[in-house]
């Protein structure tokens, strides 16, 4: 898969597998702050300016992967900027290239409404502090000399909620930040992380805690066609995990809310939007609030799952594991009752199963918790189909119009529609991440290299269907509204 | 009112489990739900006490069975 930071993934999976080991190996507190040193021996630097900013940017990793802010303690966001590791990307946002001849015509000049741009000795020049940042001369360049240079990170944010300080270095404003994780794998120098809950899980099961871990829909086929839910549950449990459930099941429960909800709201004419993508629940929460009676009330997949688990045995720790960062933040909300306790992501889970030498291995497709149609939760449709099939079970005559939403953007634009009273549809399904959870910003693979391997593995799964099999393991008893 | 409850793997094992579960309870049965908003927070290394939960960014040291009377004067008191 390529991403922008690429070819630092691996450091960072390092940072994660060496404290994960030494959390393992209950050498942590004496260990931690000579791993700096091992991974960076000097005396050439590799990647920065000097071995000291390198180990500081290590230092930095560790304490995010502790679970702590990477500098300071007075910070609750769970996507946080390493510091020492943004190098300031230039914020000039429009700049000319050497494509620029000088030419005759000058449209740059022409078409700028600011007076920003001056002919220097070899080529136009852009006065910063008169840009506005509007990119009409880029457009009416003929030589395309004009590029917009926008920091990756600020790119891809959906709710404009990246800053820079003074110095240029990257802020996160956090009444803004919906933990989409969108900006971690943009940034080409890996400055953006998140908090991880993978040390405390680690000393949770050290101390002998009952801790089940709950496996994403997403899942199937992002590490190949042999990897099947049989294999994760066999490595979860080699790995110390009491067990494992797939949370396509806690689907099948949303789906089956989620469908008396909508009818009942499709019959009295209201609008409603999904809410089990969590940064599409924060955005509704911090930009939409007014939308809020809109929103379905239906708790999420892991929730779900995570209380029919402690509805059997109220000591269960329950830990999501998936492609999800704003998960994590779904899980901090303690106004839900009996929601997961803790959440990782596919890099955590595999650092802290490869600190104890156990790996994902091919596995008959034997285990199966959920309908197909809960596990395809995780692409962006999913819920809809889920949501249609639970109409066709109960009988319900029922057609409705979902706009389905896959992306920050095209979830913002849906949601204004709904604001200004001209949303066309019945419903809107919001996935925050392109294509569902299957593009989460946590993901192993794409959508694409993952959906040859995901629809062989899924088309193995029986046909059941959402009720029957709620029925079958009680989890049709399971209370689904958020109070 | 913004209350933080510590879900640290220490606190987790000095009974933060508990003082949740009680917290929800109280914050139901005296319909706060709209006045008060309950989280979790990672850990914030003052591990030496008991379990860490903030009220307004005030930091105090709580223990499961003190829970009710906490919840009366620091949460009810205040609003």
């Amino acid at each position: 898969m390529v991403t922008n930071d690429a070819t630092i993934l691996h450091i960072k999976h390092q940072v994660l597998y060496e404290v994960a080991k030494m959390a393992w190996e209950g050498r942590l507190e004496e260990e931690r702050d000579e791993l700096p040193y091992r991974m960076i021996p000097g005396p050439q630097a590799q990647f920065r300016c000097c071995i000291y900013k390198e180990r500081e940017i290590i230092k930095q990793r560790i304490r995010l992967a502790e679970g702590q802010c990477p500098v300071g303690r007075d910070s609750v966001n769970v996507v946080q900027v390493i510091n020492a590791a943004c190098e300031e990307c230039p914020i000039a946002s429009y700049t000319v290239t050497d494509n620029c001849r000088k030419c005759m015509g000058k449209a740059c000049q022409n078409s700028c409404n600011f007076g920003a741009i001056t002919m220097g000795d070899t080529r136009a020049y852009i006065d910063p502090g008169k840009c506005r940042e509007c990119g009409k001369c880029a457009q009416a360049c003929p030589y395309s000399a004009i590029a917009h240079l926008e920091r990756p990170c600020k790119k891809v944010c959906p709710v404009d909620a990246i800053t820079y300080d003074e110095y240029g270095i990257c802020k996160i404003d956090e009444k803004k930040c919906i933990q989409c994780g969108a900006c971690i794998h943009s940034c080409p120098f890996g400055a953006i992380g998140t908090k991880t809950f993978m040390v405390d899980l680690i000393r949770l099961i050290l101390a002998g805690k009952k801790v089940v871990a709950m496996v994403a829909p997403a899942t199937e086929g992002q590490f190949g066609p042999d990897i099947t839910m049989a294999s994760w549950k066999t490595a979860l449990k080699r790995t110390g995990f009491a067990d494992m459930v797939e949370v396509g099941l806690g689907g099948d429960m949303t789906a089956a809310s989620e469908a008396e909800e909508w009818a009942e709201a499709y019959k009295e004419g209201k609008k409603m939007t999904t809410s089990c993508c969590p940064a599409f629940v924060n955005m509704i929460k911090q930009h939409y609030p007014e939308l809020l009676d809109h929103m379905s009330t239906t708790v999420s997949p892991m929730c779900g799952v995570s209380r029919w688990l402690k509805q059997q045995d109220p000591e269960t720790i329950t830990v999501f594991i998936g492609p999800c960062i704003a998960k994590k933040s779904e899980s901090l909300d303690l106004n839900i009752t009996g929601n997961a306790d803790y959440v990782l992501t596919y890099g955590e889970i595999r650092a802290m199963m490869k600190a104890k030498g156990v790996e994902l291995e091919p596995e008959e497709n034997s285990y199966q918790e959920s309908s197909v149609f809960g596990k395809r939760f995780g692409n962006g449709g999913g819920v809809t189909s889920a949501v249609v099939q639970c109409f066709k079970e109960m009988g319900e005559d029922i057609n409705p119009e979902v706009m389905k939403c896959s992306g920050g953007a095209e979830c913002k634009k849906a949601l204004l529609l709904l604001k200004a009273g001209r949303l066309p549809a019945d419903f809107i399904e919001g996935m925050v991440c392109a294509g569902g959870c299957v593009g989460g910003p946590s993901k192993h693979k794409t959508e694409m290299e993952a959906k040859k391997a995901r629809d062989t593995l899924i088309g193995q799964a029986d046909g059941r269907n959402v009720h029957e099999n709620l029925k079958k393991v009680g989890a049709d008893q399971v209370p689904m509204h958020r109070h | 009112m913004k209350i933080t409850i510590c879900i640290g793997s220490a606190c987790h094992l000095k009974g933060s489990r508990e003082i949740i579960k009680e917290m929800q309870d109280l914050v139901a049965k005296n319909g706060l739900g709209d006045k008060v908003d309950l989280n979790g927070a990672f850990c914030s290394g003052n591990c030496v006490n008991g379990v860490c939960v903030t009220v307004d960014g005030e930091l105090f040291s709580v223990q499961p069975e003190n829970t009710k009377a906490f919840f009366e004067k620091e949460v009810m008191g205040r609003l």
